[in-house]
């Protein structure tokens, strides 16, 4: 019983906090200094996703060898390659490394 | 999506492509999580509502193993409440974007997700809502599927390691993150303080909180701005 009460309160948890900046804000323009902010939120929270997707839970799942997948599509991007070309080079590169290593 | 290389794309056809890369990188964590809520004891029915009502990789797992590990329903729904807060944000920076009355918004506004969030980004602090709206529509599906499929019959978990597939998030992340130091005034400043900063909550905090704190480093572009003309012409910029 109690796995299904939890559940039921993350889905309604989870739908409250997704839904809180667009439900309370709306299109209403934000005065100049918040709309800054918030303009920047993009760089700041992906920089933030990717530290942990790299490193994870106290540094536990960095792998040096993500690391060289990153590298390979940092240079791809530099380079002017697509989106897709860029992971997809990354990805191979990396399983290629994983197989030698 | 070829943000880098050729004109950016948005809309519900691009959506629905990125969608599907993304889909093949979470269909693995959909399978490990059906996998370990069934070897946790969960019965089957539950752990395949919980992936199609919650739709969370980091809130379900909290959930599941401070639950299942002995701890209270309140610091269950604690633990992983925080891991989903980094939506907050997400959300705010979305709601410009988002069109309609308040319940039409909160509704879009389900279809944030990580990936689809950072697809999303148009730059100028825009973004497109069709593309979010298609990224989520896959990624929905084929995270129940994997649910199932992880509840069915575990695979080993070092298949994801293997296939490489562990690289799709963070590659896809860090594409989007260069294309935003063309978009965004002092993009590189915020994201090395972004860095720094998530870098040291890791090691203290849950990562959903790290992520969410990571926002903070935003403020940066604060720094010795004019108070009478915060703006300028850099909140109008885009890509």
């Amino acid at each position: 019983m109690t796995v299904w009460v939890a559940i039921a309160a993350l889905a309604v948890i989870n739908f409250m906090i997704k839904a809180a900046g667009p439900a309370l804000l709306g299109d209403r323009p934000l005065p100049p200094l918040v709309s800054l902010v918030v303009h920047s939120l993009a760089p700041a929270l992906l920089a933030g996703l990717l530290i942990v997707q790299v490193l994870g839970q106290g540094w536990r799942e960095f792998d040096w060898t993500l690391l060289a997948g990153l590298s390979v599509i940092g240079v791809l991007w530099l380079l002017g390659r697509s989106q897709i070309l860029c992971i997809l080079a990354g990805v191979v590169v990396t399983v290629i490394i994983r197989a030698l290593v | 999506m070829s943000r880098s290389g050729s004109a950016p794309e948005y809309g519900w056809r691009p959506g629905l492509r990125v969608g599907v890369g993304l889909g093949l990188a979470v269909f693995p964590v959909a399978v490990s999580f059906g996998a370990l809520s069934t070897t946790l004891g969960w019965p089957p029915l539950a752990t395949i509502i919980c992936s199609a009502v919650v739709f969370s990789a980091g809130g379900q797992l909290a959930l599941l193993t401070t639950l299942t590990g002995g701890s209270g329903l309140l610091l269950a729904l604690g633990a992983a409440t925080l891991i989903n807060l980094r939506f907050l944000p997400m959300g705010v920076s979305v709601a410009a974007s988002l069109e309609g009355p308040a319940w039409k918004r909160a509704l879009g506004a389900q279809t944030i997700l990580d990936g689809s969030w950072a697809a999303a980004y148009q730059g100028g602090g825009r973004y497109d809502r069709l593309t979010m709206f298609g990224a989520s529509a896959v990624q929905w599906p084929v995270w129940i599927l994997g649910t199932v499929v992880g509840v069915v019959a575990a695979p080993a978990p070092e298949l994801v390691e293997s296939l490489g597939l562990d690289v799709v998030f963070p590659g896809f992340f860090l594409v989007l993150l260069l294309d935003s130091f063309r978009s965004t005034p002092r993009a590189p400043l915020i994201a090395g303080t972004a860095i720094l900063l998530t870098g040291g909550l890791v090691l203290v905090a849950p990562t959903g909180v790290a992520v969410m704190l990571s926002s903070l480093a935003a403020f940066v572009v604060l720094i010795g701005r004019d108070r009478r003309d915060p703006g300028g012409p850099h909140v109008q910029e885009s890509q």
